[in-house]
């Protein structure tokens, strides 16, 4: 622990959090001073949400205490947090994109003159607030929703700093802006620490904590490591604190070169999002794409699968110019995709796993087009279900009922019916539990064996080093490097968060 | 309709005026309707010469005012994102109710009025706490209800129409006692809520968190705003201004309520506010456009009477207007999305 002799703002001890079954974090420590920018780093899934949430008084811990400039406190809701001056800069703007500026600023706060909104008092005090965040004053007026993501965040902040806060948490501030925005988000900051402000800044790009940050708390399976000033740290040492040292878990290095790429991408552009980016995956192989939030890694996938068009560039399909128009047409040539967004985009979720397994290729199981055989629907999910070993009491199950896990199974179940001559997987293990995550990979490697191109976007370090034959690592846009299966997860950390300044020349 | 967009690029340097400083006056939608009204009424008094006059703009105005009554809350509702399709029932409810009780016991205007909207607030607060702490969706919620409503209706007219309904309520009627120096009551009346309401909805700080929670409920939450109790403040407005709109239908009709009262009013009540430029999606939304649009769907109807066309066609009219406003307001909500 890093000395100091003043009262710490925040003081949170021994915090741990469960949900259901899995243990989020366990005794957590956090200290934090007042007028410094102490970043929380880890990787996903280290804890580094939920103590925040804990904090910010969304979430209510099992254990633990917290500790007040000293005080003993209790945070049971947001409105506590709020009264201590706890405000949450949250990675999306949670704003109100009809209301102009001011009123996002103000709102649950207004300044009244009886009932009603003292406009012209509110105007005055947002001037002030604007010139901090660097925004025009012109745009007090405008709605939200009109201005830039990166807009939208100054405002997120202003809108936090107006509420007199003690402790400010910039929840992966940057990983939206460009570098001169990010230019701007440290000035704010460092105003704000200037002011007395505790900022907690959250972030994976951690070249950019030698910038901004005094000190680091490391965060790994649900555990707080310990606290270190910044001057004591290098980029890949807190790599390989957040990794925990070198793992030697790794793929045999295979060879593809005797076969023909199932897809290349030549100089594939995307407007701002993506640049020059080139790649080849052949059949059988597993390439991992790994990145961090907003490098661009998740575009890739996109426009592989006709979600994106390119802007620039061009891709061969086995051989052949592609253009796909969307989804559907990338289906009929074979590509598939399992989006990361379960919920939202992979499953159905108020329909029977069977159901959901079937979706997947209906014409396989329709003697006559166009009809589905609920007997061999009903078969071929029974046989699917028990080599995958899905738990479910059986197969008309919903699978809304079912865990992250046994559900994610499910969806990668439905391509094995299929067998694709390309998979894209996005985050194919988000949220699953240890053996759930063990199976999917197992399946994972099935499916490459049996000849399908799989190319795998994730932001699991572990996961990316542990499937893939070769990695790419995506930052700002394009390819910063590309490592065989005998890296460490250090390096492809360093690379993604900036320390490999070293960029391929094109 | 698009005037809204750019009107709102940050063009101008320097400080807001303080003009700039609240939200504007009128928008862009409401001018088009009052456009297209203006319109509409001179061609209509081209078409029918007597459309122009006290005796055909009066029963317009009459006509009007229930549907703009009702709709004013149906804005507060639409602007949390939420809607409310039980309103048509729930007035047939307390029109039978407060039908039947005149008729038994001779009850005066006042506490006739209270009773109608009493038994309105009710039936608004068994909806808004079912939408706001049952977690289930508003079209649910108040289809069900509305079912519900239509049932305890009918229950209450028995197996015959409410006749003998005594004049209590003339002073809101078509007649000369509904009217003041040429002017309904009931118009006037709705004018009145409308103005109170739009004052509530651009400077009560209450009033601008229903547009913070149909805009993002969880961050209004986050904000401290307390979501539910408004939520639910939104449905018994609603209910009682049912209430209200029930005793001026009741002064419209005959002395006989019968049991085709309210059925289908939501629709046009519904029309009327998506019409008048509230966003079906929340977060935007006038009571001035409502009343807008109210006066355009009742200008509709009358005129295709008036002009002798067959009644069908102003539910043709009615739908295409209902299609253009939310498209337009889809497609804003598009065009903002990807820049």
């Amino acid at each position: 622990m890093s000395e100091h002799t003043t009262t710490p703002r925040i003081a949170m001890r021994g915090i741990s959090k469960n949900y259901g079954g899995v243990r989020a974090i366990r005794q957590a420590d956090l200290t934090v001073q007042p007028g410094t920018v102490h970043a929380l780093v880890g990787e996903n899934g280290a804890g580094k949400s939920t103590l925040i949430k804990i904090l910010a008084g969304a979430e209510q811990p099992d254990t633990g205490t917290i500790e007040f400039d000293g005080k003993p406190v209790s945070i049971t809701s947001t409105t506590d947090a709020i009264r201590l001056g706890v405000q949450t800069v949250y990675q999306e703007p949670q704003l109100f994109p009809d209301l102009s500026i001011t009123e996002n600023i103000f709102v649950g706060r207004e300044i009244k003159r009886g009932a009603r909104v003292d406009w012209a008092a509110q105007a005055a005090q947002i001037q002030e607030l604007l010139d901090m965040i660097g925004l025009p004053q012109k745009l007090a007026t405008a709605p939200v929703g009109d201005l830039s993501i990166a807009q939208q965040q100054q405002v997120s902040i202003a809108k936090a700093v107006a509420g007199e806060a003690s402790i400010l948490i910039l929840d992966e501030p940057s990983a939206i802006l460009t570098d001169a925005e990010i230019k701007v988000l440290f000035s704010i900051v460092r105003k704000l620490t200037e002011r007395g402000v505790a900022v907690i800044y959250i972030s994976h790009r951690l070249d950019e904590l030698f910038e901004i940050a005094d000190t680091v708390t490391v965060m790994r399976d649900g555990q707080t490591l310990d606290t270190y000033d910044i001057q004591d740290l290098t980029v890949t040492k807190i790599a390989e604190l957040m990794v925990g040292g070198i793992l030697t878990e790794q793929r045999e290095p295979r060879s593809f070169h005797d076969v023909a790429p199932t897809l290349e991408l030549h100089n594939i552009d995307v407007g701002a999002l993506l640049r020059g980016i080139n790649l080849q995956i052949r059949p059988g192989e597993i390439l991992g794409l790994y990145g961090l939030l907003g490098s661009g890694v998740a575009e890739i996938a996109e426009t592989v699968y006709g979600m994106k068009q390119p802007t620039g560039g061009h891709m061969l399909y086995r051989g052949k110019p592609m253009v796909n128009k969307g989804p559907a047409a990338a289906r009929r040539r074979g590509i598939t995709l399992v989006p990361a967004n379960r919920s939202a985009q992979g499953v159905f979720s108020f329909q029977s796993i069977r159901f959901n397994i079937s979706i997947g290729d209906l014409a396989k199981l329709s003697p006559l087009k166009g009809w589905v055989s609920k007997r061999r629907e009903r078969d071929i999910a029974l046989d699917l279900i028990k080599r995958l070993g899905v738990k479910t009491p059986n197969e008309n199950q919903p699978i809304s009922a079912m865990s992250g896990g046994n559900a994610q199974k499910v969806v990668i179940a439905r391509q094995l019916l299929s067998t694709p001559k390309l998979l894209v997987l996005a985050e194919p293990t988000q949220g699953v539990d240890v053996g759930a995550k063990e199976e999917i990979h197992r399946l994972i490697g099935q499916l490459a064996e049996s000849g399908t191109a799989v190319l795998v976007v994730t932001t699991d370090l572990a996961e990316v080093l542990r499937i893939s034959d070769r990695v790419l690592v995506v930052r700002e846009g394009s390819i910063a490097a590309e490592f065989g299966p005998t890296a460490t997860q250090v390096d492809i950390l360093a690379a993604a968060s900036g320390a490999v300044t070293t960029r391929k020349a094109s | 309709m698009s005037t809204n967009l750019e009107s709102r690029a940050p063009a101008a340097a320097g400080a807001p005026s303080p003009r700039k400083l609240l939200p504007r006056l009128v928008t862009g939608q409401e001018i088009v309707l009052i456009g297209i009204i203006t319109v509409l009424w001179i061609l209509l008094g081209f078409l029918t010469p007597a459309f122009l006059t006290p005796g055909s703009i009066l029963p317009l105005l009459v006509a009007v005012a229930p549907i703009a009554l009702v709709g004013v809350g149906m804005t507060f509702v639409i602007i949390t994102a939420g809607i409310d399709v039980s309103v048509g029932a729930a007035l047939m409810v307390c029109a039978v109710i407060t039908a039947q009780t005149m008729v038994a016991t001779g009850v005066p205007l006042v506490p006739a009025v209270l009773l109608s909207i009493t038994v309105g607030a009710l039936l608004g607060l068994v909806n808004g706490l079912l939408v706001a702490y049952g977690k289930i969706h508003a079209i649910i919620i108040t289809f069900g209800t509305a079912n519900i409503f239509l049932f305890i209706g009918l229950r209450l007219f028995g197996s015959s129409t409410v006749n003998g309904v005594p004049g209590t309520f003339d002073v809101f009627g078509r007649g000369a006692a509904g009217r003041t120096l040429g002017i309904p009551h009931s118009f006037a009346i709705t004018l009145i809520v409308v103005a109170i309401a739009w004052w509530y909805l651009r400077h009560a700080a209450s009033g601008r968190h229903l547009f913070a929670i149909g805009g993002n409920a969880n961050a209004a939450r986050l904000a401290g705003i307390k979501v539910k109790p408004l939520v639910l403040m939104t449905y018994v407005v609603t209910g009682a201004l049912v209430g209200l709109a029930a005793c001026f239908v009741i002064a419209q009709g005959t002395s006989t309520l019968d049991q085709s009262v309210g059925v289908g009013r939501e629709l046009s009540v519904i029309a009327a506010v998506v019409i008048g430029g509230t966003s079906i999606l929340g977060g935007r939304g006038s009571v001035l456009g409502t009343l807008l649009g109210a006066i355009l769907v009742q200008t509709v109807t009358s005129g295709v009477t008036q002009l002798g066309w067959p009644s069908q066609l102003s539910d043709l009219f009615v739908g295409a207007a209902i299609i253009a406003a939310v498209g337009t307001d889809i497609v804003r909500e598009r065009a903002r999305r990807k820049s």
